[in-house]
């Protein structure tokens, strides 16, 4: 009796669960050959780009070491291998501003962010950066230490112009402005860093972040909400009503009068008010221009 | 008495399926004779058994030969019923209703609908006092008719006063109170309406095969309840024929009614006393509608393995989905990403 009431009770229990169990089971066979795949062959597609030069880092303001210019190219070196994205840093020390800048650096404009957003993009394009393909996949880190005239400017193009949008490019440029007077490495490596982030965070991690994140409330929730809901239980309820018990279904009425006796009147004014609301939105590609190249970049600048 | 079937001997019962006498042994249809009428009370007039009776029952089961006695003088004189609802539903047919209604009960222990635990349900004639009232109702009050409407920035509301006035009689059969110390008046309240076009003589054959009770209290004793369900149900039909306005101010209102006539009558109820746990779950099934009323026992391990399980496999689906987007979309986006280029 005992034995057969537990064969019962785990005959009900998979009856129950023989979905998820089949869902669960499904989801296992799919993912483990992938992770199997993934772990086994992590290839490396390796540069489609061989006419760019190989030098990342051009010092030309001379505010760093050789040996923190040295960990720098290491750094840039380990993340353009993890996100298929050339990472170029160029110093400068030069006027980028006004119209005599303009007449002796034969710029197009006097305005400091559109010749700093010209000269990066200008450095890019005529070095052929691009790790898939010269012009393509990169992002150019111009910071100008010319005194009155200091900024950064962050160039992207291909697939990182996809992905950086005004915030991101906004929060590279605030991690080279955190560190930048007191520590111009610290600076460089922090935007790099957040550059690499960003890059390796594409759609799939995002969905998977986003799954993981949720696998860590929705469950319990769920969980929660099923037994609440199943422990839930009435005695019954009542169904007989007002008439159930009458003969005819209905009382016989004797008397029923309804006596007018008198009316009422009163008025008042009725106050108006008025209110309104407003809502907006945002996001995308940041800053997209073209060069005067002819190439499409997007960016924007921190002047400090 | 007991009913013995003229054909094997054996005890003739009242089949709710066919509606007659029938005897489960032979089946044999109104086959059934009268037998031992009168017998002492203390043993079983079949098999000599003692027999476990209280002091009102009526109508028993033999423990030893299983044969449906009905004494004699619980259902004579003074206890005779009036009328009877016999069952119409059938133990097969109420334990499909109890299965109908409780197998989504997950928490619910496994054997809480076992074949071997619903056969233990009994079918049971509770006694009702069935009270018939002469109802006046008389109203006097003042209502207000209340329309508004709005012209340029100004609201206007008017209000009509009127003298409202009501007298109706309502007449009231058989509002039944149960007159069973050990069925719960709640319970027994819950388990109506009964179909009362069915309710008919009252024969000791429809008995058989079932337990009963006289009546365990006298009709004044219980007839506040059924005066109680009189007043609610007079005062919502009183409430009914005042609408209209909308506001009434009552200045006189009564509900009167003689003493009532009254009707001792037997209606049918399943009765399923599930344990678990050391604690009983009962469950009442009217024996002529199918209406059930109870509460299911939880079984702590279940709530457990099952909530538990649920959210493993919920954890175990979104973590699984969300390695085969870190990796699988990642490769299909790489893919996209370089076809674009």
């Amino acid at each position: 009796m005992e034995n057969d009431i537990k064969k019962e009770a785990k005959r009900q229990y998979i009856h129950f669960f023989r979905i998820w169990f089949i869902i669960v089971g499904v989801l296992l066979v799919m993912a483990v050959p992938v992770v199997a795949v993934k772990l086994m062959s992590r290839p490396s597609e390796g540069r489609g780009n061989h006419q760019a030069p190989k030098e990342r880092v051009f010092d030309y303001a001379d505010v760093l070491t050789e040996g923190e210019e040295e960990q720098l190219r290491e750094l840039i070196k380990k993340s353009e291998e993890e996100i298929g994205c050339d990472l170029i840093l160029v110093t400068m020390r030069q006027p980028v501003e006004g119209s005599e800048a303009r007449e002796a650096y034969n710029y197009r404009y006097e305005d400091w962010e559109l010749n700093m957003q010209d000269i990066a993009d200008d450095f890019y394009d005529n070095n052929m950066y691009g790790y898939n393909a010269p012009y393509g996949d990169g992002v150019l880190i111009l910071d100008n230490w010319y005194e009155g005239q200091s900024g950064t400017h962050l160039s992207t193009s291909g697939r990182s112009f996809d992905i950086f949008g005004d915030y991101e490019i906004d929060q590279a440029l605030t991690c080279v402005d955190n560190y930048i007077e007191s520590d111009p490495y610290r600076a460089y490596r922090d935007c790099i860093n957040y550059i690499t982030d960003r890059m390796s965070s594409n759609g799939g991690t995002e969905i998977a972040s986003g799954l993981l994140k949720l696998a860590l409330v929705l469950p319990t929730i769920v969980a929660g909400v099923f037994v609440g809901m199943n422990l839930r239980s009435k005695e019954g309820k009542k169904t007989t009503t007002a008439t159930t018990y009458i003969a005819g279904g209905k009382p016989v009425m004797n008397l029923q009068r309804d006596d007018f006796i008198r009316k009422e009147v009163s008025r008042r004014r009725i106050e108006t008010s008025s209110g309104s609301g407003s809502g907006g939105g945002g996001g995308g590609r940041g800053g997209a221009h073209v060069s005067s190249g002819g190439h499409t970049h997007g960016g924007g600048s921190h002047r400090r | 008495m007991i009913f013995k079937c003229k054909n094997c001997g054996g005890n003739s019962v009242y089949s709710p399926e066919k509606k007659m006498m029938y005897c489960p042994f032979c089946d044999s249809e109104k086959s059934e004779e009268r037998q031992y009428e009168h017998a002492r009370m203390q043993v079983c007039p079949n098999c000599g058994g003692e027999t476990a009776y209280t002091e009102h029952t009526s109508a028993m089961q033999c423990p030893y030969c299983d044969h449906y006695i009905i004494l004699d003088e619980r259902i004579e004189g003074a206890y005779t019923p009036g009328r009877i609802i016999p069952f119409k539903l059938g133990k097969e047919s109420v334990k499909g209703l109890l299965r109908d209604k409780f197998k989504k009960c997950t928490f619910a222990p496994t054997d809480f609908l076992s074949e071997v635990r619903l056969n233990t349900m009994s079918g049971e004639y509770v006694p009702f006092w069935m009270y018939d009232y002469h109802t006046r109702c008389q109203f006097q009050g003042e209502g207000i008719k209340s329309r508004s409407w709005i012209t340029d920035d100004m609201q206007y509301t008017e209000r009509s006063y009127y003298n409202v006035v009501r007298d109706m009689g309502i007449e009231f059969q058989g509002i039944p109170a149960d007159a069973s110390v050990k069925m719960p008046d709640g319970i027994m309240d819950l388990l109506e309406p009964y179909n009362y076009g069915e309710l008919v003589a009252f024969r000791p054959e429809y008995m058989s095969g079932f337990m009963g009770e006289k009546y365990n209290m006298a009709a004044e004793m219980i007839e506040s309840r059924a005066h109680a369900k009189m007043e609610s149900s007079a005062s919502a039909m009183l409430q009914k024929s005042i609408g209209g306005y909308s506001f009434v101010t009552p200045v006189n209102r009564s509900i009167t009614a003689p003493p009532p006539g009254t009707e001792f009558d037997l209606l049918p109820v399943w009765v399923y006393r599930y344990t678990y746990k050391d604690k009983e779950y009962p469950f009442y099934v009217n024996g002529q509608t199918g209406k059930i009323i109870g509460t299911t026992p939880v079984s702590k391990a279940k709530v457990w393995a099952y909530g538990a399980t649920l959210w493993a496999c919920l954890t175990a689906i979104l973590v699984l989905l969300g390695v085969l987007s870190a990796y699988a979309l990642t490769g299909i986006f790489t893919l996209l990403n370089t076809y674009s280029a």
